[in-house]
């Protein structure tokens, strides 16, 4: 690589970085402004409803397959009816996912066998 | 994996890594994709591994070496870079009152990435102050190495294990919709919840449809939280459940 395309590596790289980084600090700074109020009631409302929401985003990003055609459809949805249905049982972590990937396999190789 | 309310942990870093497993199936067939499409786009091996090493942000290192391959403007590629990780900068702030005092977590921000963030949210607050450091450190370096180490694997044997097992790489990538699912799936406590966030999803899947994952997220989070603002659902007299 050059000199010029490393530098744009470290600028990505630092400006990346700060962009995680001085959020915290601008938070923590106006949590102890704020110190009395427990962690919640400090933050803006705004703020506290854009986390889930931004969760919620990128499981919409990630719900659709890399090739959307039928068959992959239909394994993402039977993985997460199997995810859903597993989670409503045990309000786990794991093993909603291992069974959500454990259906959507078995649709893949069932398919594949048709 | 089961989550104990407050829990304490003998090893909290061996715990966050531990729980952190399941973002394995999302992360490492990602970062083999990557490995091999920079090695493709003229990128060394060793070059590919230290982007993911230094700049460890998924979506935007694969734009990073598509535009440096197309002959784009470094100041342009630097730019969308850094455009496409602004949704970042809600992610520590919603985090900073579970953090406590300790002096690591700027320099833990760096693995901050949204799969930890997802994990983070859901699972920091069940833990004593003490331990969240150490809990951290664990779940977010395992992510870290593992996107590293796909990332070089990628690289120098991504087009033979390609061929190999194509099954995994068609299967495990739904590992990570999957927990973002089990993690989500408390959130959906009132109709008010619900909707605003079966907007989000919505919304982020119709702009990934239309080949604009990345402006999706923080598009989509947007609408979901602005359906919040404006939708008033009559609630019932007695546990108002829509906060």
């Amino acid at each position: 690589m050059s000199s010029a395309l490393w530098l744009a590596v470290l600028a990505s790289a630092l400006g990346t970085l700060l962009l995680r980084v001085v959020p915290l600090l601008w938070m923590q700074r106006r949590l102890a402004r704020l110190h009395g109020k427990d962690g919640v009631e400090a933050m803006p409302r705004w703020l506290v409803l854009l986390g889930p929401m931004m969760i919620a985003a990128v499981l919409g990003v990630s719900l659709v397959p890399r090739d959307p055609d039928a068959l992959a459809w239909a394994a993402t949805a039977i993985g997460v009816l199997a995810t859903l249905l597993v989670w409503r049982r045990t309000r786990s972590l794991g093993w909603p996912v291992a069974a959500g990937v454990a259906a959507y396999g078995v649709v893949v190789v069932l398919a594949g066998l048709g | 994996m089961s989550l104990q309310a407050t829990s304490t942990l003998a090893r909290p870093w061996l715990t966050g890594m531990r729980e952190a497993i399941p973002l394995l199936g999302g992360y490492v067939p990602v970062a083999v994709s990557f490995g091999l499409i920079a090695v493709q786009s003229g990128f060394g091996p060793w070059e590919a591994t230290l982007i993911s090493l230094l700049i460890y942000a998924g979506a935007s290192q694969f734009l990073f070496v598509g535009m440096v391959a197309g002959g784009a403007p470094l100041w342009l590629v630097v730019a969308m870079t850094l455009l496409i990780n602004v949704r970042h900068v809600v992610y520590a702030p919603n985090l900073a009152p579970m953090l406590g005092q300790s002096r690591r977590w700027p320099w833990l921000m760096h693995g901050l990435t949204d799969q930890v963030f997802a994990v983070a949210l859901h699972r920091l607050p069940q833990l004593p102050e003490a331990q969240r450091p150490g809990w951290f450190t664990g779940a977010a370096g395992l992510a870290w190495v593992s996107w590293v180490a796909g990332t070089l694997l990628g690289a120098v044997a991504g087009d033979w294990l390609v061929s190999r097992w194509p099954l995994l790489g068609q299967v495990l990538p739904f590992a990570l919709p999957a927990l973002f699912l089990a993690l989500l799936a408390p959130r959906f406590t009132s109709r008010r919840w619900s909707l605003a966030l079966a907007v989000s999803i919505g919304v982020a899947m119709l702009c990934t449809l239309a080949g604009h994952a990345n402006l999706g997220i923080p598009v989509a989070a947007a609408c979901g939280a602005l359906c919040f603002y404006a939708v008033r659902v009559p609630t019932p007299r007695q546990g108002g459940d829509d906060e």
